[in-house]
């Protein structure tokens, strides 16, 4: 061996000098990872780490969260508002007062002029919980405008209408330490090694302490297909009839929980009756999935001790979204698997704060999972506010999905986007152009001022970035933590929350809700109400969370009172027999009849377009895409195509095509991949002018979420190579 | 000393509790007994003496990937460059991949690879500057980024891709096995940071926890054999026969059913279109290895034929000559001195002639320039003691061409280049001194000769010509059978690069004919020189640019963007690389710092220089 020959050399390794670690929550997804951000002796943060005592990710982080500290000094922030009269005129820098002023005023002026409600609010899944809370107050209490939704109604809403449908309230039921108690897991439309790898991490450990069966439901071989113990490569936009030949066979066979749906459960018969209709003969035929398939996997879920399902986009994201969760919800309901360990229905949550803004933003109703329809929680909620409960409007106004369309209808001349890019998020962007050029008015209060939608926005408001301000976020598994500031914020840029505040004195109204400035005190006013609710956080307050690395709700004020810790883990709901949430505590089966009414591949459009993300990015990449050391990845928009279609097609590793919908065409560069079927081509959503000019986003009838995820496309390969890649590197220039 | 929370989680530590004597290969794991010197010696971390904590600091680690469970999330390749600070475009771990099956029985293996450490390391033995160190603490090869002067030799040497050559900084740097947290008794970041629970680190040959294998390469991953690395695998999901490869290079792999082992064979997946791409040759950052070897050789042809030839010495052809000869070293010398990432850095090139064949190269070299600049100083005069001095330095120059010569050749001679790795390179460089060597000679002495010994000269040319010739026929037979990378380089040869690759072909086979006849007949027709003269010169700049253009290294199959060399010539050419949070960056020349040169002369005194000669010769 050849070792250190002579004098033994000194070894360098990088030391970044970190001083001091603070403590926060991860910024990205909603698996909720507690994070150290590395601040060193000048204040600058230079590093992260996951938090080790914490539960969720026990000191773990993805690509992502590994690189959250270079968010701050990433290129595009906003450093002033920017403000102009027209929009083909260029901004020019204004003051926080005058651009206040200016937006109070413009609101005022379109409100007197068009109503009420032709100022629209579409906030985010990005904010902080006090942050959501306070801008519900400022807009249900203040503003006044009953179209105000968030751009959770993207990923969401499918999730949460299910969630109300089956169980009278939102509120996902289990937690991440089912993976440990579970006998079987099916996981429908969910790619965890990508899209949550922590999650993915946690049910990984718990496999390897206790081998149990992986089902995964997904049209491509993603890195969880792969893995599963059985893969059914479903046919997109089917996963009801899979779900209701499933029951058919459950109930064929006498496998269900009867004794758990007599104590918990209404409406057995209607499901019974509908699910006559799905023998796994035909269904097979519909979804793809042959009888037996159907007939083992409806098996294995029925007999095992214990069984979960968790889902994310591939069901959210179809016109069958909310039913597809109610499928979910009507099989573990059916199996007896909700509340008990290991047996579960569970929502793999999108964004950081997906469920903050569920809980807190009066988005899709008031506070704490209140509901506009119910006189008694207006009633309570304005009172609270010490407002004028005539003030409230009495049923839920337009989501976001419906608020685009209104204002190409005209209803709506007024907009404020809070920490959200519907230029590259919703479906089928070139008519969300068209609708963002006639508004009267337009506001975009982002951390990025590069992002797309200020070509069309009148005012331009920068906000501070996650742990340049302070608060909560609320996971998947309902966990409240904590984010802690870690630096000053962005040039002039301010917290969301302070934007809010600041702006709510812009109005004259006489009777104004108090709107406290510490983030500490919002959180109590929440706690407060959230008294005697599902949605029980009475028993916590900041400095508690840190310390118990982020509390599951509910966490009662009496449990604090009586000196009982929060748990670490493992907090479920509806453990108890009929303590669902609607009156008289059980949970309503649902039959769920199929309608397809997919935009499906033709003789025109041979291919079926599917979406989805990828680890390295988040959402709309305006954060990922400027850190070097995530975008590097996928720098540039591609789809997976089949080699045998490529073939087919002339279409070689690396080149560029042109994918064509009846909606628009986008440039892609092809991975060649046997990941996805001949008939089929994916492409991530992250990519501005990408595959959002090509989806047709039909929306669920209940959620109103869009179906991203079934549309139909033709593949062209492009003469021009060079040209199309010049083209696709200028349509997205950081 | 590397901080450990005292909450840090069990996954983090390093585990293993008893360890073998020996590895696979029969060598011990131990890398330094008791009392030995090299345990006496402190153990320096960022200017801090390390206290030993870690029982098993003496024993050969080595990283273990668990290749059924990556799931590519590339968490392992952030803690690291996180970690180690590393921008967009360096990263000392990466996941590459490889597919098999069709859909939906489809399946894709990830592999996460850094430095393996190895057992023997060509890369310390191939640096030219010494950076390299194999430490006896926990075998770790580390490499000292303040030594190296950026030739790239180490990136050429590696079957893994683990030396990072960066474009911008000019040097490499790489993995460094995590030894401060080691030291602490804490897993490398990579394997805490893993997500998947595939990678795992520890005293090589022990398998981790819940894991039954401990193999030596899996699909994908180069022959063990080159460098005897410190890795084990798990990967007991079996894929179909045929495994492809996502990224660029023409390679897939197929399951040799005698051996189990997936083997390297070519995968036309170019197509079969013969092209030039002659703009891609000539703008490629290879021209300056390939113009110096060529002016080098070309010179030492000159200066060998010269000495043989009485006849032009005594002739008014031999001072412009030799004046030619110093213009084509300092030529080539300027080339190579200029593609270095630290030119200034230039002579630490000796600091390895123990080991490194490109020290020895550029000692022999510039002892070859040496000899020519004192012999061509000393033919200017005739002095009974010039001419005295004038063959002492002739046979300095001699010394030095025999030297330079062979490890100019020597070099090349890589496992991990299969290309490269055949006499062939030897023909090519030795006849190239031939052919270039008389084809100069003869202009000067049509220029300054009554009668030029033209018929001679074309007769060496030719067989110089001739050899070579030879030597691509061999080389091609050798490629074609040979499997992997081999004839990929070949695949290359013959479709991208096939209009230029025929060309080279014919006009070699042109030369040999023209040569010939000149050799026999004799030459009249200036307009014929001119034409066979410009026919020998583009023949040899295109044998050499192809040389270097083609060769298709043995390393580790990479992404559809990242690790894709594809991708990074794509990005390059578009302009996409331009933006930093791409991963691409362009290559380019670095400046000679002047500055930091005159500041180590400065630094160091005249003991300080013994002493190093002293360590370049001793190792002491």
């Amino acid at each position: 061996m050849i070792f250190g020959r002579g004098q033994k050399k000194k070894i360098k390794i990088v030391d970044k000098g970190v001083e001091k670690w603070i403590y926060s929550t991860c910024g990205y997804c909603s698996t909720g990872c507690a994070i150290e951000v590395g601040v060193n002796a000048e204040g600058k943060p230079v590093a992260s780490r996951g938090v080790s005592g914490a539960d969720v990710n026990r000191g773990k982080l993805c690509v992502k969260g590994i690189f959250e500290h270079e968010l701050f000094e990433s290129s595009g922030r906003g450093d002033n508002p920017l403000i102009r009269e027209h929009t083909h005129e260029g901004y020019s820098e204004t003051d926080w007062d005058s651009a206040f002023k200016t937006m109070a005023a413009e609101i005022l002026r379109i409100q007197k002029t068009w109503g009420r409600d032709s100022f629209a609010i579409v906030s985010t899944g990005q904010l902080l919980t006090e942050e959501f809370y306070t801008l519900g107050k400022l807009t249900r209490g203040v503003i006044g405008t009953n179209n105000y939704d968030g751009n959770t109604t993207l990923c969401m809403a499918s999730a949460v209408s299910g969630y109300k449908r089956s169980f009278g309230s939102d509120g996902p039921p289990g937690c991440y330490e089912d993976f440990e108690h579970t006998d079987a897991l099916i996981a429908f439309g969910s790619n965890l090694p990508e899209q949550h790898p922590i999650i993915y991490w946690r049910m990984k450990e718990a496999q390897e302490k206790r081998k149990f069966p992986l089902i995964v439901v997904d049209p491509r071989v993603t890195a969880l297909a792969q893995s599963a113990d059985m893969h059914l490569p479903i046919t997109p936009g089917t996963d009801v009839v899979l779900l209701n030949a499933m029951m058919h066979v459950i109930l064929d066979e006498g496998l269900e929980d009867r004794d758990y749906i007599q104590a918990n459960t209404n409406g057995f018969e209607q499901l019974e009756n509908e699910v006559q209709k799905y023998d796994p003969v035909t269904a097979s035929k519909i979804c793809g999935i042959d009888e037996d398939t159907i007939r083992t996997v409806a098996r294995l879920y029925a007999k095992a001790g214990s069984a979960m399902s968790i889902w994310t986009m591939g069901i959210n994201q179809s016109t069958h979204g909310s039913d597809g969760v109610v499928g979910i919800n009507n099989l573990n309901l059916v199996t007896g698997n909700i509340g008990k360990q290991g047996g579960t229905s569970l929502s793999i949550t999108g964004q950081c704060n997906a469920m903050g803004t569920r809980e807190w933003s009066s988005c899709s109703g008031l506070p704490g999972y209140r509901y506009l329809e119910n006189p008694e929680e207006r009633e309570e909620i304005a009172n609270f506010w010490g407002i004028d409960s005539e003030f409230f409007p009495k049923q839920r106004g337009l989501t976001e999905t419906d608020i685009f369309p209104a204002i190409e209808t005209g209803e709506i001349k007024g907009l404020w986007l809070v920490a959200t890019n519907p230029m590259t998020s919703m479906a089928n962007t070139a008519r969300i152009r068209k609708t963002l050029a006639k508004l009267e008015y337009l506001v975009v209060q982002d951390s990025y001022a590069d992002v797309e939608t200020t070509q069309y926005a009148h005012l331009y408001l920068p906000a501070a970035t996650w742990a340049e301000k302070e608060g909560v976020f609320t996971n998947t598994e309902r966990r409240v933590n904590i984010v802690r500031q870690a630096t000053q914020p962005h040039g002039n840029s301010k917290s969301d929350l302070w934007i809010f505040n600041e702006l709510s004195k812009h109005f004259p109204q006489a009777k104004k809700p108090e709107f406290p400035e510490a983030p500490a005190e919002v959180f109590n006013e929440m706690a407060e109400l959230s008294k005697g609710r599902l949605v029980d956080i009475s028993g916590m307050d900041h400095d508690k969370i840190e310390q118990n690395r982020g509390i599951q709700w509910p966490y009662t004020e009496a449990q604090a009172e009586r000196g009982e810790a929060p748990k670490p883990g493992g907090k479920r709901l509806y453990t108890e027999d009929g303590t669902f949430s609607y009156a008289d505590g059980r949970a309503k089966l649902i039959p769920l009849p199929f309608i397809d009414n997919n935009e499906v591949p033709d003789d025109d459009f041979p291919y079926w377009l599917n979406t989805g993300r990828v680890v390295e990015h988040f959402h709309t990449r305006t954060k990922t895409g400027k850190l070097g050391n995530n975008n590097k990845y996928s720098p540039i928009p591609y789809m997976e195509i089949n080699p045998d279609a490529a073939h087919e097609l002339g279409i070689r590793q690396g080149e560029y095509v042109r994918c064509v919908s009846r909606r628009g065409d986008a440039v892609v560069m092809a991975q060649l991949t046997q990941r996805v079927p001949p008939n089929m081509t994916f492409i991530p959503f992250h990519y501005h002018d990408c595959v959002n000019r090509l989806t047709l986003g039909l929306l669920d009838p209940h959620s109103r979420q869009p179906a991203y995820k079934q549309s139909a496309v033709r593949i062209e390969l492009l003469a021009d190579q060079k040209a199309a890649a010049k083209m696709s590197m200028k349509r997205r220039d950081f | 000393m590397f901080q450990v929370r005292s909450d840090e989680p069990k996954y983090a530590h390093l585990w293993d509790q008893e360890t073998k004597v020996e590895n696979r290969y029969g060598k011990k794991i131990e890398t330094a007994p008791e009392n030995d010197v090299l345990r006496e010696q402190d153990f320096i971390i960022n200017d801090e003496i390390q206290q030993q904590q870690n029982p098993n600091r003496y024993k050969q680690h080595g990283f273990f990937l668990n290749a059924d469970n990556c799931i590519f999330c590339h968490a392992c390749e952030a803690a690291c460059s996180e970690k180690n600070d590393n921008p967009a475009h360096i990263a000392f771990r990466s996941v590459g991949f490889v597919e098999s099956g069709s859909y939906p029985a489809y399946e894709r293996l990830n592999i996460s690879m850094a430095c393996n450490h190895c057992t023997d390391p060509v890369c310390l033995k191939g640096c030219p500057t010494r950076a390299y160190t194999k430490f006896a603490e926990y075998g770790a090869v580390l490499q000292d980024p303040d030594v190296c002067f950026g030739c790239g030799y180490c990136t050429w040497v590696c079957p893994y891709n683990a030396p990072q050559l960066d474009p911008v900084k000019g040097q490499v740097s790489k993995c460094n096995m995590c030894v401060d947290r080691l030291e602490v008794g804490l897993k490398p970041a990579c394997v805490a940071a893993c997500l998947g629970n595939a990678l795992d680190f520890g005293v090589i040959e022990n398998v981790p926890e819940n894991r039954s294998q401990a193999e030596v390469s899996i699909p994908g991953f180069p022959s063990p054999d080159i460098t005897q690395p410190n890795i084990r695998f798990q990967q007991t999901k079996t894929l179909q026969r045929e495994v492809t490869r996502i990224d660029d290079t023409p390679i897939k792999y197929m399951r040799n059913d005698d051996t189990g082992r997936y083997e390297s064979v070519v995968d036309d997946k170019h197509g079969h279109q013969r092209q030039w791409n002659l703009g891609k040759l000539l703008s490629s950052h290879e021209n300056a290895h390939a113009l110096f070897t060529l002016s080098v050789q070309a010179s030492m042809g000159m200066f060998v034929l010269l000495l043989l030839g009485s006849e032009i010495q005594q002739s008014a052809a031999f001072i412009p000559l030799l004046a030619m000869m110093l213009v084509l070293m300092s030529f080539g010398l300027f080339k190579l001195l200029m593609h270095l990432g630290k030119p200034h850095r230039f002579y630490r090139g000796f600091n390895n002639l123990r080991l490194s064949p490109v020290s020895r190269e550029i000692a022999g070299v510039s002892l070859f320039f040496a000899g020519l600049a004192g012999y061509s100083f000393f033919s200017l005069f005739s002095y009974p003691l010039t001419i005295l001095a004038a063959n002492a330095f002739a046979i300095i120059g001699l010394l030095g061409f025999a030297a330079g010569s062979f490890y100019m050749y020597k070099l090349y001679r890589i496992p991990a280049r299969p290309f490269w790795d055949h006499w062939q390179t030897a023909t090519a460089f030795y006849a190239t001194m031939l052919s270039l060597g008389s084809l100069i000679i003869a202009w000067f002495t049509v220029g300054f000769m009554t009668t030029p010994p033209l018929k001679t000269l074309s007769l060496i040319a030719a067989i110089g010509i001739a050899i070579q010739s030879l030597g691509f026929y061999f080389h091609a037979r050798y490629l074609k059978r040979g499997t992997g990378e081999g004839g990929a380089s070949h695949y290359t040869q013959t479709t991208v690069f096939g209009n230029t690759y025929y060309l080279r072909n014919a006009l070699f086979g042109l030369n040999l004919i023209a040569l010939s006849v000149i050799a026999v007949y004799g030459l009249n027709s200036v307009t014929m020189g001119i034409v066979l003269s410009i026919s020998l010169l583009v023949a040899a700049y295109l044998e050499r640019i192809l040389f270097f253009a083609i060769v298709i290294p043995t390393t580790m199959p990479g992404a559809f963007f990242w690790k894709n060399q594809g991708f990074v010539e794509h990005a390059r050419e578009i302009g996409l690389a331009e933006r930093e949070q791409v991963g691409v960056v362009y290559e380019g020349h670095h400046k000679f710092n002047l500055k930091e040169l005159l500041q180590t002369v400065r630094e160091n005194s005249i003991k300080d220089i013994i002493l190093h000669v002293r360590w370049i010769f001793t190792g002491k």
